[in-house]
C-alpha cells in the first residue's frame, strides 16, 4: 500500500468556476521526485496547483499533500512552497523584503529570517538586485525572486507554475539544476511548463492534462508504451538497412520503415516494440547487419503530447 | 534563394472619419457598461422622476384629467422653480450614475497598462479623453437636459398663451445648467479615475469629495465665522449657478444660505475645479508610466 | 491528521509580523494621503482661527467649545473617520486582490484569522494615530490661542475631560468603522455600495427603533460625547440621543460589536478562495 504521508493524492477532485470547468474527476497519486504537469493553455494545470495549495477549494472530492490539507495551514504551508504564475507583488516592495516578509510570517526570528532570505536570494542569483524594488525587475528577475520566496523556508514540497517562463537559457539551466538537486533530496517538485524538451529532461513522471481532464500519468516511457494508437518510432543506424527493412516487414507488427538518405540507417514504426528488439537482436547475431546505434525516436514528452493532446491542444 | 508567399493584405476599406473617431471608444465603453443589468436597471429608474414630472405637467394643463382625478383646479404652479426642482432631482441621479460609471472609465485602462495601446493608434490624448467623456455625456444627457427640454416643450405647448413668452429663456437655462453639471462631474470622475487606479476607491473618493468637502466647508464656516466655506460644497456651487440661470431670487421666500453668496462665486469655483481637473488629466494621461 | 497543540507564542510572533508589515505599508501610501487630508483639514482652519484671533479677541471659549464639539462629533466621526476608514479598511483585502498579492499571505503557514486580526490591528492603529493626532492638534489650537483663559479651561475646567472623551470617541470610531468596512470588503466585490448604505444607516440611526440603533457605531459614540450639541433640522439626526446609555455599557457594547464583525470577517476569510480575474 502506498505511503500517503509521502505522496500528493487527489481523490475524484473536480473544480468548477461557475459553469466553467477547471478540472474534472481527477484521481492522482504523485510520488516524490520531479513531476511535470503538461497541457495546453486552459487545460487545468494552474487549477490543479491552486487546489494543491488551498488557494482554491475543490467543488467535489478530497486531496492531501503528504497527509495534510490546506485546512491545517500551520503545518501544511511550513512544508509547501508555491511559486505561482501571478506576476504581481505587493506595491513598492523590494526583492529582499518579499522573501524576508514571507519568512517573518512563518514565525522565524529576525536573524534566522535574514539568513534564510539571503541564502534563498543567493540561490536565485539575485544578491545584487535584492534591495531594489521588484517593480523595476525584468521578467526573469521577477520569476527568480518568486522562486526564492518559494524555496526560502526549505519546503519539502515545491510547486512551481511555469517556473521557466521569462528566464534566459543560462538561468533556465541553473533553475533546472536547482530542481534536480531538490528532487535528489527525496522531495516533491511539481512543475508545470510549456517548454517540453526541458520538461523531458528533468521529469521523473508527467501528468498530461487537456480540457480539465487527466489524459495520462506516469513515467514518460510507460505513458508512451501505453499509447498503442501510434506505432513506436525507432531510429536504427546500421549497415545494410535495406536488408533489415525487408526482415522487419516479414513481421506483421511493423508499420513503416523509412531508409535514411545517406543509406546508413532507417526509421522504423512498429506496434510491438519488444518483438522488434527481439528480431533486431537475432538479425545482428546472424551477422547480416552491423549495428551502430538504436534509439527510440518518439519516446519523449513532446511526442506523447502530440499523440495524446494534438498540436491544436485538443485531446484525441 | 528563398521564395516567400505574399499572403498579407492591408485593410483597404473605409476608415471612420478622423473627427468622430473618438466615438469608437465611447461606443465600446457603452456596450461594456450596458452588459451590466443592475446599471441598466438604474439607468431606466433614473427616468422615473421625468415620467412623474411629465404627468404633473399633463394633469396641470388638462381639464379632463383634473376632472377625472376630482381636482378643482391646477394642482401646482409650473414656473422656473418647478423646472429647477426637476433639474435638481435629475442631477442628483446623474451624479450617482456618474459615480457608478465614471471612476472605472480610465482606471481600467491604466491598471491594465492599456493606455499605450490606445495611444499607439491614430488617436490623440484629447480624443481618448473625449471618447471617455462621451460616455458620461451621453448617459447623463439622456436623464437631464434631453427630457428637461421635452418637458419644457410639452409645457409650452399645453400651457395657456403667454407662458412661453414669459419663460422661453428656461430652454437655455435647462440646457446650460445641465451641461455645466455634466461637465463638472464628468471631469471630476475622469480625473479621479485617472489618478486613483482602483475603481472602487475612485468611487469612494467621488462620494468623499462631495460629502467630506461639504462637511469641511461647514467646519470652516463655524470656525472662521464666514459663509465662504459653502463654496467647498459642490452641490452648493452648482446651486448658486442654477439659481442664477433659473433667475431665482431671495423674494421666493426660501430660507437658504445660497442667497448669502454672490452667484459668480459658484461659477468661478466650478470653473476653477474644471480647470484643475483638466490640468490633472493632462498630467496623468500619457502613453508611458514611470514605475516607482 | 495533526494533533499538535497550538503554538501560541509562534502565533503571536506571526501576528506581530503581519502588523509590522502592514503598518509599514499604510503610513506612506496614496490612500494614507487622503486620510491625512481628511484628518488635518480642520486642524488647518482651527490653526488659521488661532492666528486671526489671538487671545480670543474675536471669539469666546463657550462658542469655540461648541464649534470644536461640532467638528469632532459631526465632521470627524460622521465624515472624516468614516471615509478614512472606508478607504483604508476596504483596501486591506480588496486592495490586495486588485494588486493580485493576497496569495503571499494565504501561502504563509498561519491561521487566516491571524491575517484578519493583524491587518485590522494595523489599520486601526494607523487611523487612530492619524485622527487622534488631528483631534489633539485641533484641541491645542482651539484653546491655545486663548492664553491663560484657555489654560484655565483645560487644566482647571472641563477641558481635559473633553479631550479624553474626544480621543476615546476617535479611537472607538476607528475600531468600529474599521471592523464594519473590513467585514464588508470580505463580502462585496464593490464595497462602495454597502459603504454608501452604512453612511445612510449611520445618518438616520438616531430615528431608528431602539433595538436597531444598537447596530450603529454612532449610537455608542453619541453617548460618550462630552458636549451636548443643539443640532437644528437635519443636523439633529447626528446629535440627538434618543435613549442615553452610560459609558460603561457604551464602550463594551461597541467592542462587542467590533468583536462580532471581526468574527464574521475571520469566518469569511477561512473560506476565501483566490479569484483575481473577477476584480
Amino acid at each position: 500500500m502506498a505511503d500517503t504521508n509521502r505522496e500528493i493524492t487527489f481523490n475524484n477532485v473536480s473544480k468548477f468556476y461557475g459553469e466553467v470547468l477547471g478540472v474534472n474527476r481527477v484521481t492522482l497519486t504523485i510520488p516524490p521526485g520531479i513531476t511535470s504537469l503538461v497541457g495546453p493553455n486552459g487545460s487545468g494545470k494552474t487549477t490543479l496547483m491552486n487546489l494543491m495549495t488551498g488557494l482554491i477549494r475543490p467543488t467535489e472530492g478530497t486531496l492531501s499533500v503528504c497527509g495534510l490539507g490546506p485546512d491545517q495551514p500551520e503545518e501544511f504551508f511550513a512544508m509547501v512552497g508555491y511559486c505561482s504564475q501571478f506576476d504581481s507583488f505587493p506595491k513598492g516592495i523590494t526583492g529582499f523584503d518579499l522573501v524576508y516578509n514571507g519568512l517573518m510570517l512563518h514565525g522565524y526570528p529576525y536573524e534566522k529570517a535574514y539568513k534564510l532570505s539571503m541564502e534563498a536570494i543567493d540561490r536565485a542569483g539575485l544578491v545584487q538586485a535584492a534591495h531594489r524594488k521588484v517593480a523595476g525587475y525584468s521578467k526573469g528577475m521577477r520569476q527568480r525572486i518568486r522562486l526564492a520566496s518559494a524555496i526560502a523556508h526549505h519546503p519539502t514540497v515545491l510547486i512551481l507554475d511555469e517556473p521557466l517562463n521569462g528566464l534566459d537559457p543560462m538561468a533556465r539551466a541553473e533553475t533546472i539544476e536547482l530542481f534536480q538537486s531538490i528532487a535528489k533530496e527525496g522531495l516533491h517538485v511539481v512543475v508545470s511548463s510549456h517548454i517540453l524538451h526541458e520538461v523531458d529532461k528533468i521529469s521523473d513522471q508527467v501528468i498530461l492534462l487537456s480540457s480539465g481532464y487527466v489524459i495520462a500519468e506516469g513515467p514518460i516511457h510507460d505513458v508512451r508504451t501505453d499509447v498503442t494508437d501510434h506505432p513506436m518510432q525507432i531510429m536504427v543506424r546500421c549497415s545494410n538497412p535495406a536488408l533489415l527493412a525487408s526482415k522487419i516487414f516479414a513481421m506483421n507488427h511493423a508499420v513503416e520503415a523509412k531508409l535514411h538518405s545517406d543509406g546508413q540507417g532507417l526509421l522504423v514504426r512498429t506496434r510491438d516494440v519488444n518483438n522488434f528488439y527481439l528480431l533486431l537482436n537475432q538479425i545482428v547475431e546472424s551477422g547480416a547487419v552491423e549495428l551502430e546505434a538504436v534509439a527510440p525516436a518518439d519516446d519523449d514528452v513532446n511526442s506523447v503530447y502530440q499523440y495524446l493532446i494534438g498540436s491544436e491542444g485538443n485531446s484525441i | 534563394m528563398a521564395i516567400y508567399k505574399r499572403l498579407y493584405r492591408p485593410y483597404v476599406g473605409r476608415y471612420t472619419g478622423n473627427r468622430f473617431r473618438f466615438l469608437v471608444i465611447t461606443k465600446s465603453a457603452l456596450r461594456t457598461l450596458f452588459d451590466s443589468r443592475p446599471l441598466l436597471a438604474f439607468f431606466v429608474a433614473c427616468n422615473v422622476p421625468f415620467t412623474i414630472f411629465l404627468m404633473i405637467i399633463y394633469i396641470n394643463n388638462s381639464a379632463a384629467a383634473q376632472a377625472l382625478l376630482q381636482m378643482k383646479n391646477a394642482p401646482i404652479v409650473i414656473d422656473n422653480f418647478f423646472f429647477l426642482r426637476y433639474l435638481i432631482f435629475q442631477s442628483t441621479l446623474s451624479f450617482l450614475l456618474t459615480a457608478w460609471v465614471g471612476p472605472g472609465l480610465v482606471s481600467i485602462d491604466l491598471s491594465n497598462d492599456a493606455l499605450p495601446l490606445y495611444l499607439a493608434r491614430p488617436l490623440t490624448r484629447t480624443e481618448y479623453l473625449l471618447g471617455k467623456f462621451g460616455v458620461i455625456f451621453l448617459m447623463t444627457s439622456v436623464i437631464t437636459w434631453v427630457p428637461g427640454l421635452m418637458l419644457l416643450g410639452l409645457e409650452s405647448s399645453l400651457a395657456p398663451i403667454g407662458w412661453f413668452e414669459r419663460y422661453y429663456w428656461l430652454f437655455g437655462s435647462m440646457l446650460v445648467g445641465s451641461l455645466l453639471w455634466i461637465g463638472v462631474i464628468g471631469l471630476l470622475s475622469l480625473t479621479l479615475s485617472a489618478w486613483v487606479k482602483w475603481r472602487i476607491v475612485a468611487t469612494g473618493a467621488m462620494l468623499g469629495i462631495f460629502f467630506a468637502l461639504a462637511g469641511f466647508g461647514e467646519a470652516l464656516n463655524g470656525v472662521l465665522r464666514t459663509h465662504w466655506g459653502y463654496l467647498l460644497n459642490l452641490g452648493f456651487d452648482i446651486s448658486l449657478a442654477w439659481f442664477d440661470l433659473f433667475r431665482m431670487a431671495p423674494h421666493t421666500g426660501l430660507d437658504n444660505p445660497l442667497f448669502e453668496l454672490p452667484p459668480w462665486a459658484g461659477w468661478l469655483t466650478l470653473g476653477l475645479l474644471s480647470a484643475f481637473c483638466l490640468l490633472m488629466l493632462n498630467k496623468k494621461l500619457k502613453a508611458r508610466e514611470v514605475v516607482r | 491528521m495533526s494533533t499538535a497543540r497550538p503554538d501560541w507564542q509562534k502565533r503571536f510572533v506571526q501576528l506581530r509580523a503581519v502588523v509590522t508589515i502592514e503598518l509599514r505599508r499604510y503610513f506612506f501610501t496614496r490612500q494614507a494621503l487622503a486620510i491625512y487630508l481628511l484628518a488635518l483639514a480642520p486642524v488647518v482652519i482651527i490653526g488659521l482661527h488661532a492666528i486671526t484671533s489671538p487671545l480670543g479677541r474675536h471669539c469666546n471659549i463657550a462658542e469655540d467649545t461648541e464649534i470644536l464639539a461640532g467638528i469632532v462629533q459631526l465632521f470627524y466621526v460622521h465624515l472624516g473617520i468614516f471615509f478614512g476608514c472606508l478607504i483604508l479598511f476596504t483596501w486591506l483585502f480588496r486592495g490586495e486582490i486588485v494588486q493580485r498579492s493576497l496569495h503571499y499571505y494565504l501561502l504563509a503557514p498561519m491561521k487566516r484569522d491571524i491575517i484578519v486580526l493583524g491587518k485590522f490591528i494595523a489599520g486601526a492603529v494607523t487611523t487612530s494615530l492619524i485622527f487622534c493626532t488631528a483631534v489633539l492638534l485641533s484641541f491645542i489650537f482651539m484653546y491655545g490661542h486663548f492664553g491663560p483663559k484657555g489654560e484655565q479651561f483645560v487644566f482647571d475646567g472641563p477641558g481635559l475631560h473633553h479631550l479624553g472623551a474626544y480621543l476615546l470617541i476617535t479611537v472607538l470610531a476607528c475600531f468600529g468603522y474599521g471592523a464594519v468596512f473590513l467585514a464588508i470588503s470580505l463580502i462585496f466585490r464593490n464595497p462602495m455600495v454597502p459603504g454608501a448604505f452604512v453612511f445612510g444607516w449611520e445618518s438616520i440611526s438616531g430615528v431608528l427603533p431602539a433595538t436597531l440603533q444598537k447596530f450603529s457605531i454612532t449610537f455608542y459614540l453619541k453617548n460618550l460625547a462630552p458636549v451636548d450639541l443643539s443640532g437644528k433640522g437635519l443636523l439633529s439626526l447626528f446629535t440627538v440621543v434618543a435613549q442615553p446609555v452610560p459609558a460603561y455599557i457604551a464602550i463594551p457594547g461597541l467592542f462587542l460589536f467590533v468583536g462580532f464583525m471581526l468574527f464574521f470577517a475571520c469566518w469569511r476569510m477561512r473560506t476565501m478562495q483566490i479569484s483575481y480575474a473577477k476584480d
